[in-house]
């Protein structure tokens, strides 16, 4: 397994930094893997671009720092703007279609996961981070269902597990059928 | 100090993690016995403060938020004296304030650890731009101890082997930490309590009435501590003073003491100075670097083997003192050292002196916030090896 390079991006607030905390933890702590995760983000609590970086390798990383990234996760327009330029071309997208319109003809392999949508039906838009994780983890195969929601629940206030729980089995449902061949 | 079983397992989280770089030392701290920490608020080592005002009192330790570094610094100190193993965190700005605190720490000979989390002029931005003045900060003759961790990991372990050394030399030692790793997390894993090793002071063993607080039995040696509280009379000034501690200006006196000061640290380089090597063997070119930059220098090196140039690594675990004689082994073996740092060029003088008339010599500075891309790292090989 070479290291695959990951890039989530989106706007503070939208739980972008958790969800690589989350999958950094899940792919150490459950899977035995190597991982390092750095992030950037504005001085707002709320608003403001927001992107983290997750290397995720079987054997120990060097560089934290990449160029280039195999999967880029976009939550939203400005966010998509600013990253899409370090994924590889023929790398994956990931975005939410909801809020991320535009995606410049990109030559990248794009999949629309309608996370923020989904996010809503379930009742609170804030938990639309957790059906992207759920969705990933199901497309990808990098980590199991299990992983994300034991890592959650060992992360997250017990007042959120519930939902973020049904987030997680949403997003797993909108990935049946999909298989994202990442390694 | 943590005897009790209980407390030394709460103190330890033995296991794997995926944890914050600036956790990672806090951890540390507490495997290693920190039992008092003083600090005050500043990025990017707040996570130190933070995480430390939870943890530390839960075991038994004592937290403290200054007012400001100079109260921190002179609280550790203290602290220290009364025989507590203290810790205090900060970043470049903050770390400026403290070198007078410093300056005193090294004439008592008082052990404290300080963290400084480098960054770029008040921004969250990675650097190491600090590498000189961790080491000439304060004002008069001195030598400080500074480690550079490169991961997570070692911020865990060199925080244990920066109170041990502290304790052993009784001098202030550095952890020079840098936005980079202490912002980053990272795969972690800490040993059982037991698996863990632990150095504590020298307390005397003469009575009162023989004991001279500033007297050691070498040359370069270490003064045996003073109990707290138990007759022991010590009086604790920068000022030059004598075995006894009193303060006496005699330049015979005052030569002594810092020949001793010094000494005790430069003439143990055999113990405090440790490097690792890698791919050194067969190198043509090294690549030296300390803290986060070695992590490109390590893909680096492997993108020049495989295009059939000889590159190793020597990967500077600490920084001050100089490892003089591990980069002079290096200098005699290889025809070209590169010098790679993320700032405008510092340590690269340090290892130019050392290597010269020996190897070539050249550097690869970044100066942009951020640590280098091994692309960038390789570029510079490419260029000056020939």
């Amino acid at each position: 397994m070479k290291p695959i390079n990951i890039r989530i991006c989106g706007f503070g607030g939208q739980g972008i930094v958790l969800s690589a905390i989350i999958l950094g933890t899940a792919a150490v702590t459950k899977r035995g893997l190597y991982a390092v995760q750095t992030q950037s983000y504005g001085s707002e609590a709320r608003g403001g671009q927001c992107q983290a970086e997750l290397i995720v390798s079987d054997s120990p990383i060097n560089s934290p720092a990449t160029q280039n990234k195999d999967i880029l996760v976009a939550m939203f327009q400005s966010a998509l703007d600013a990253y899409l330029p370090s994924l590889k071309p023929n790398g994956i997208l990931i975005v939410d279609p909801a809020m991320v319109t535009d995606l410049h003809n990109t030559t990248a392999r794009v999949y629309s996961v309608p996370a923020t949508e989904t996010a809503v039906k379930l009742g609170n838009r804030i938990c639309a981070n957790m059906v992207m994780l759920g969705y990933f983890q199901e497309a990808t195969g990098l980590i199991t269902r299990d992983d994300v929601v034991e890592t959650m629940k060992e992360l997250v206030p017990e007042r959120f597990h519930e939902l973020n729980e049904r987030a997680i089995d949403a997003g797993v449902e909108l990935a049946k059928g999909t298989q994202i061949d990442i390694f | 100090m943590a005897t009790s079983t209980t407390e030394r397992a709460q103190r330890v989280l033995t296991g794997t993690h995926f944890m914050l770089g600036n956790y990672a030392v806090v951890e540390g701290a507490l495997a290693a016995g920190c039992d008092f920490f003083a600090g005050y608020p500043i990025t990017p080592a707040n996570e130190i403060s933070e995480r430390m005002s939870q943890r530390l009192p839960a075991v038994g330790g004592k937290f403290l938020q200054g007012e400001d570094e100079l109260c921190s610094i002179y609280a550790l100190s203290g602290a220290s004296l009364a025989g507590a193993k203290a810790m205090t965190a900060t970043a470049s700005a903050g770390y400026n304030y403290m070198q007078e605190g410093i300056g005193y720490a090294v004439a008592v000979e008082a052990p404290i650890v300080i963290v400084d989390v480098q960054r770029c002029r008040g921004e969250n931005f990675a650097s190491q731009a600090d590498v000189m003045q961790m080491k000439w900060g304060p004002s008069g003759d001195h030598e400080l101890i500074v480690l550079a961790p490169s991961s997570v990991q070692e911020l865990f372990d060199f925080t244990i082997r920066a109170f041990n050394l502290a304790e052993e030399f009784r001098n202030p030692v550095i952890i020079m930490s840098e936005t980079t790793i202490a912002l980053m997390r990272e795969r972690l894993v800490i040993p059982p309590a037991e698996e863990i090793e632990i150095v504590n002071r020298r307390y005397t063993s003469l009575p009162p009435d023989k004991y001279l607080p500033f007297k050691a039995n070498e040359e370069y040696g270490v003064p045996d501590f003073a109990p707290l509280g138990e007759g022991y009379g010590a009086i604790y000034s920068l000022n030059p003073h004598s075995e006894e501690g009193s303060i006496d200006w005699n330049p015979d006196v005052f030569e002594q003491l810092y020949k001793r000061i010094t000494g005790k640290v430069t003439q143990h380089r055999d113990k405090i100075c440790k490097t690792q090597a890698f791919k050194m063997d067969d190198a043509d070119v090294a690549l030296i670097a300390y803290g986060s930059e070695v992590r490109p220098c390590m893909d680096a090196m492997e993108m020049a083997r495989a295009d059939g140039i000889k590159v190793g690594v020597l990967k500077l675990d600490t920084v001050w003192p100089v490892p003089e004689e591990q980069i002079i082994q290096v200098a005699n073996h290889v025809k070209l050292a590169i010098t790679v740092e993320m700032n405008i060029g510092k340590y690269t003088r340090e290892v130019e002196r050392l290597c010269c008339a020996k190897c070539r010599t050249a550097v690869a500075t970044k100066n942009r916030g951020l640590v280098h891309f091994p692309e960038e790292v390789y570029a510079v090989i490419k260029e000056v090896w020939r």
